[in-house]
């Protein structure tokens, strides 16, 4: 538990400097961010109210300050694009971009678990030979690509995926909001055509994200899963008798430390691929709302976006110290 | 040699690397059409023996587009992947030796960009930038840069407290000869395995933010925008506007992974393989 304190109060100078980073994002590269905001149409008037609206004739420390200052009672500015805050924007657009990165990864950290496990176990067959090259193929395919593809063979050709455009058939209306997940909202409010459609939309942008990212996780448990499988304490395991299920329970719970750290690293790497992909199925999630501002030079909301995906990131790092505490005793001071 | 021949990875390895040099260098013997060239009269004509693997949107050959887009997308990913090496490994080799508060603030420095997925930091950088070819090459270095140093600086650290730097010490050399001689030529090993593979990472991450448009724009051939211009067919069944610019990605990519991966095992003896 004192890990967890101390990991807690590690945040707030983490987050400073996350603010630091956006911050600086618009104000320090190159150009006027008031001319950038209002485009090369803008008039010397306009850009000069901009200036003293956005208190850009003040110093750059003064700056920050304000914006630390407005950031902490939640104002993230306003979207060029929607002309909404862009904190609304991005709350009204997160359960979406949450409940597909939370399933991708779900289905990629089981199938890169199991074909690693499988493949040690096969060592040697054909099974694990197939795996390694998948592994190494993975790594080079562009997931806006493989969802491409996928649009085509499944949607196109075969007809068995529903139409690539959102996270419903559009002749139904969302469930009602509880969790801002589709498929919790229908299975909780009992809403079965809507649980039916959101579950098929899901399903290739999953598969998209999944194909891609699975090699890695496979990669990475196979070797530390080999290391923990050759070790003198399974092998004093299987002197023992004790039965193979049982003792590849045993290897992967060892195995499991660097696996939780994986698995955080590839759920925060998730959100930049959910970017791309949202794009391809028209998600409208935080992804598409992310290149629609660069598209759009909407800076407010790029920012924003790039806060809230650091702070996302520094929230999972934070669970999975937590986890690996809970999974690994020896870090126990 | 012979070592290598018998490794079927270094082989396909080489051999799509070769495949990527002869479209760089024969680009214009090559190509059958000029890459940027519109004929609306022929748009999205399915691969024939006039367009071997069809025409796009605005009828610009899809095999000529994806010749030439090979010197701008490999162009790129070494560009960058070369700058965070240089930039990256002396200040790797410098934050390793001397850890002052310098050194602790720019490693604090690298947290906070590494804390950023990489995708989204590169995206509203090269938003920011001005959206740029030249733009998206500086982008991706100042995101290498972290990688690079933190390899060679992890080596360092493990290298410093070892007899034959204490020796080369004794032996009156000065700071400088000791990293630059001692140092950095055992420190590299593991930077330089980077080295491959960051070149794949940086091809995908181009051809990403090209498809959002967030990297250059029409009519440049490039691959990620040659795919996403095929986007909105690929649901109607155009499959080979966007099929065939992702199979030269993947061949680049992959290309560098195994090259890579090669690379581990030659440069470490002692970690064999079963």
């Amino acid at each position: 538990m004192r890990i967890v304190l101390a990991r807690v109060s590690l945040i707030p100078p983490q987050l400073f400097g996350v603010l630091l980073v956006t911050f600086m994002l618009v104000r320090l590269l190159p150009g006027d961010p008031a001319l950038l905001m209002l485009g090369n149409m803008a008039t010397p008037d306009a850009i000069a109210s901009l200036r003293q609206r956005l208190g850009l004739d003040q110093g750059l420390w003064t700056q920050f300050v304000r914006y630390l200052g407005r950031v902490l009672h939640g104002d993230l500015g306003t979207s060029i694009f929607t002309s909404h805050p862009v904190v609304q924007d991005l709350i009204e657009r997160a359960p979406a971009t949450l409940e597909l990165i939370s399933y991708a990864m779900i289905v990629t950290v089981t199938a890169g678990v199991g074909l690693a496990v499988l493949s040690v176990i096969a060592r040697g067959r054909s099974f694990d030979y197939v795996t390694r090259v998948y592994g190494l193929a993975a790594g080079a395919l562009p997931d806006f690509w493989v969802g491409l593809l996928l649009i085509f063979f499944l949607y196109h050709v075969a007809g068995w995926a529903p139409a690539p455009f959102g996270r419903l058939d559009t002749y139904l209306t969302a469930p009602r909001a509880i969790t801002g997940f589709y498929t919790l909202d229908s299975l909780l409010t009992g809403n079965w055509a809507d649980l039916g459609s959101a579950a098929a939309r899901l399903v290739l942008p999953v598969a998209t994200i999944s194909i891609v990212n699975t090699g890695a996780m496979m990669k990475m448990t196979q070797t530390v899963f080999a290391g923990v499988y050759d070790s003198a304490f399974i092998r004093h395991a299987r002197a023992s008798g004790l039965p193979q299920r049982r003792i590849i329970v045993i290897a992967l719970k060892n195995s499991l430390p660097p696996i939780i750290t994986t698995a955080g690293f590839l759920f925060g790497f998730l959100l930049g691929a959910a970017v791309l992909v949202e794009t391809i199925f028209s998600w409208g999630g935080l992804g598409q709302y992310a290149v629609q501002a660069v598209i759009n030079s909407d800076y407010p909301a790029l920012q924003g976006f790039v806060m809230v995906a650091a702070v996302f990131v520094l929230l999972v790092y934070l669970v999975v110290d937590v986890l690996y505490e809970l999974v690994d005793p020896r870090i126990r001071i | 040699m012979r070592r290598c021949l018998a490794r079927p990875a270094a082989v396909i390895g080489l051999a799509l690397l070769a495949l990527l040099a002869v479209a760089i260098v024969f680009a214009d013997l090559l190509a059958p059409y000029s890459p940027i060239m519109a004929d609306p009269l022929h748009s999205l004509e399915s691969p024939s023996s006039l367009h071997l693997l069809g025409t796009d949107v605005s009828g610009m050959d899809v095999l000529s587009r994806i010749i030439f887009a090979t010197r701008i997308n490999l162009l790129v990913g070494i560009v960058s992947v070369a700058g965070a090496f240089l930039v990256g490994v002396p200040i790797g080799l410098l934050t390793g030796f001397y850890r002052g508060f310098v050194s602790a603030l720019v490693m604090r420095l690298f947290d906070f960009i590494q804390s950023f997925p990489v995708f989204v930091l590169g995206m509203a950088l090269v938003s920011v930038l001005g959206q740029e070819i030249w733009n998206v090459a500086l982008v991706l270095a100042v995101l290498f840069v972290p990688l690079f140093a933190r390899l060679v600086r992890a080596e360092v650290l493990s290298l410093r407290e070892r007899p034959f730097i204490s020796a080369a010490r004794c032996s009156g050399a000065s700071d400088l000869a000791v990293m630059v001689r001692h140092l950095l030529p055992n420190a590299l090993t593991p930077a330089l395995v980077q080295l491959s593979i960051s070149v794949g990472m940086a091809i995908l991450l181009t051809a990403g933010l090209s498809f959002i448009g967030a990297g250059v724009r029409m009519p440049t051939p490039e691959w990620g925008l040659m795919v996403s211009s095929g986007a909105q067919q690929m649901i109607l069944g155009v499959w080979w506007v966007s099929l065939f610019p992702g199979i030269a990605i993947v061949i680049a990519v992959l290309c560098f992974a195994l090259l890579g991966d090669e690379m581990r095992r030659l440069l470490d003896p002692t970690r064999h393989r079963r």
